[in-house]
């Protein structure tokens, strides 16, 4: 294992290149994931924010 | 448009019916890239015997070489849906080309940065003015100015379309570039390394490296659809049937 | 309409432009200085020894006359989006690709042609041989116009923009590469006595090639960047 670890010597070059491809990927994975989740909060609350209005445009229809 | 081009090809252009496929396609292209990656990795970092002249070192070209592909693979893509895009206006071909720009840029970050890793040791320094190198350099400006014009514009349909011809432009420039950095190369005579002739790869090597290709393609395949969907999100954000899935994610 | 014939067009527009020029002619000079102050701040960087200048002259005096046009580039319709001659430009009868051609042009005569003429000052200051002289003036009167129709497309696609500045210069550094190594690919031939007309033909080459497209290209980009 140590011997596999120890790349025959170039254990500083193999590795790091290894962990910036997989580091990369894995941000570029992470971040349409997070966009997502911001552009669906951000539309909710649009909704949730003309539902209310509405509701309180009916309610003072009602109230006159 | 023309009858020989099958009705699905239509359906699947419209935001709503691509929303769902992509859906679909994304796990299912995540899984595939997981363990072809993982096929590949244990081929290339176990099995592969080390090279007789570079020792260990070489495994660095199972990332490096199949990221260098993609590199130039996404911007091919990104510049055929830029002509779709202009030619057609169709509002998806839009969307992938955009959306196809950051993962090249990725790609091509990966492929500088592991290639410079590689070069320690071949060339003894970080950062050589080889020819290939150059180019890809010049490739990762390419992809960054293109992101760059998207996001300079405020509608961003009309960004797309601007960097969607900036993209075209690139196509063409592509090959002058490379054919220029190869004069300039042996102008002036720098060290130059032949990093692979023609036979010194054995079918060993050969077969993580067209693994990780392929595992690669997969998980291109994957980003493109996440990022398309949330992408298509917030481009129709007024629309009926993005308001079903932000009320459907609540309910959850 | 009665349509104006096409070289009266061409040369109204001509007029126009260099008329405009001529008013704030500080701005016509503004590139000079620049790239005069550029080149001051060469030796001072690197040491005055002659032998060293004498390496990095013709290169550095290239890129030098490149940054100084890229600072000008981004004012090349600034003003014509501001008071909306442009869009009239877009409509008008006449093939909007034969109008920019013009405008290029005198964009070209204003920023560039003054940096032509004081590149030999410059380079004697980097003690280049006299003799490479005529071909650095050969290289840049490829060169850039080559830069000017290529920076004019990219200026287009801009235009819907509001800041593009640092943007323009990223996306104007692939394009010019090949430009820039064929022309210091031609000094440096010259410099060593080797013969240099193949460079100069190849940029030649990419001159009459962007000379077609580039204005065809800055059209189609205009229309895009102004659909609103």
């Amino acid at each position: 294992m140590n011997q596999f670890l120890a790349m025959g010597g170039y254990a500083a070059y193999v590795w790091p290149a290894y962990a910036i491809f997989l580091v990369v990927l894995l941000a570029d994975a992470l971040a349409p994931v997070l966009r997502r989740r911001r552009v669906l909060r951000e539309l909710r609350g649009r909704l949730a924010r003309q539902s209310a209005r509405q509701q309180r445009h009916t309610d003072t229809a009602t109230d006159a | 448009m023309s009858s020989w081009i099958p009705l699905w090809l239509h359906k699947l252009g419209s935001p709503p019916t691509f929303y769902r496929f992509a859906g679909k396609l994304r796990p299912w292209m995540l899984a595939l890239a997981i363990v072809l990656g993982m096929i590949a990795l244990y081929g290339g970092l176990v099995l592969a015997p080390p090279d007789y002249q570079q020792g260990d070192d070489y495994r660095i070209i199972f990332v490096h070489v199949p990221s260098a592909w993609m590199g130039l693979f996404i911007y091919g893509v990104m510049a055929v849906s830029a002509f779709i895009a202009l030619v057609w206006r169709i509002k998806l071909a839009e969307v992938v080309a955009m959306e196809s720009a950051p993962i090249g840029a990725a790609f091509t970050l990966i492929t500088l940065v592991t290639g410079s890793l590689w070069g320690v040791r071949m060339w003894g320094t970080w950062w050589t003015w080889d020819a290939r190198l150059t180019s890809e350099l010049v490739l990762l400006f390419l992809y960054l100015g293109v992101i760059g014009l998207y996001h300079a514009f405020e509608d961003r349909r009309q960004g797309a379309r601007a960097a969607a011809f900036l993209a075209l432009i690139g196509i063409i420039n592509v090959p002058i570039v490379h054919f220029s950095v190869n004069w300039w190369n042996t102008l002036h005579q720098g060290s130059t390394v032949r990093l692979f002739g023609p036979s010194t790869m054995s079918g060993s090597m050969i077969w993580p490296l067209l693994t990780m290709m392929v595992a690669t393609k997969c998980y291109y395949a994957f980003s493109l659809c996440s990022r398309v969907r949330a992408d298509l999100l917030a481009l129709e954000s007024g629309k009926d049937w993005v308001r079903q899935i932000a009320a459907e994610e609540s309910a959850r | 309409m009665s349509q104006a014939p096409l070289g009266r067009a061409c040369a109204a527009v001509l007029r126009r432009d260099l008329t405009l020029a001529w008013r704030r002619r500080g701005d016509i000079a503004m590139p000079v200085l620049y790239a005069l102050i550029v080149t001051t701040l060469f030796p001072f960087a690197l040491g005055p020894e002659n032998a060293l200048l004498q390496r990095i002259a013709g290169g550095a005096v290239l890129v030098t006359v490149l940054l100084a046009m890229l600072l000008a580039l981004d004012g090349m319709f600034r003003s014509d989006i501001e008071d909306g001659s442009l869009e009239q430009l877009v409509l008008a009868p006449q093939p909007l690709a034969l109008m920019l051609g013009m405008k290029i042009l005198a964009h070209w005569l204003t920023t560039a042609l003054p940096l032509i003429v004081i590149a030999p000052m410059l380079a004697s200051m980097l003690q280049l041989p006299s003799t490479v002289i005529p071909v650095l003036l050969l290289a840049l009167a490829l060169a850039t116009p080559m830069l000017s129709l290529l920076g004019a497309v990219l200026v287009a696609l801009t235009a819907g923009t509001r800041r593009s500045g640092m943007l323009l210069a990223l996306m104007l550094l692939p394009l010019c590469v090949p430009v820039v190594i064929f022309a210091a690919g031609a000094l440096a031939a010259a410099q060593q006595g080797l013969p240099w007309i193949a460079p100069i033909a190849w940029l030649g080459a990419a001159l009459a090639l962007a000379l077609v497209l580039a204005p065809l290209g800055c059209a189609a980009a205009l229309r895009i960047a102004l659909d609103a």
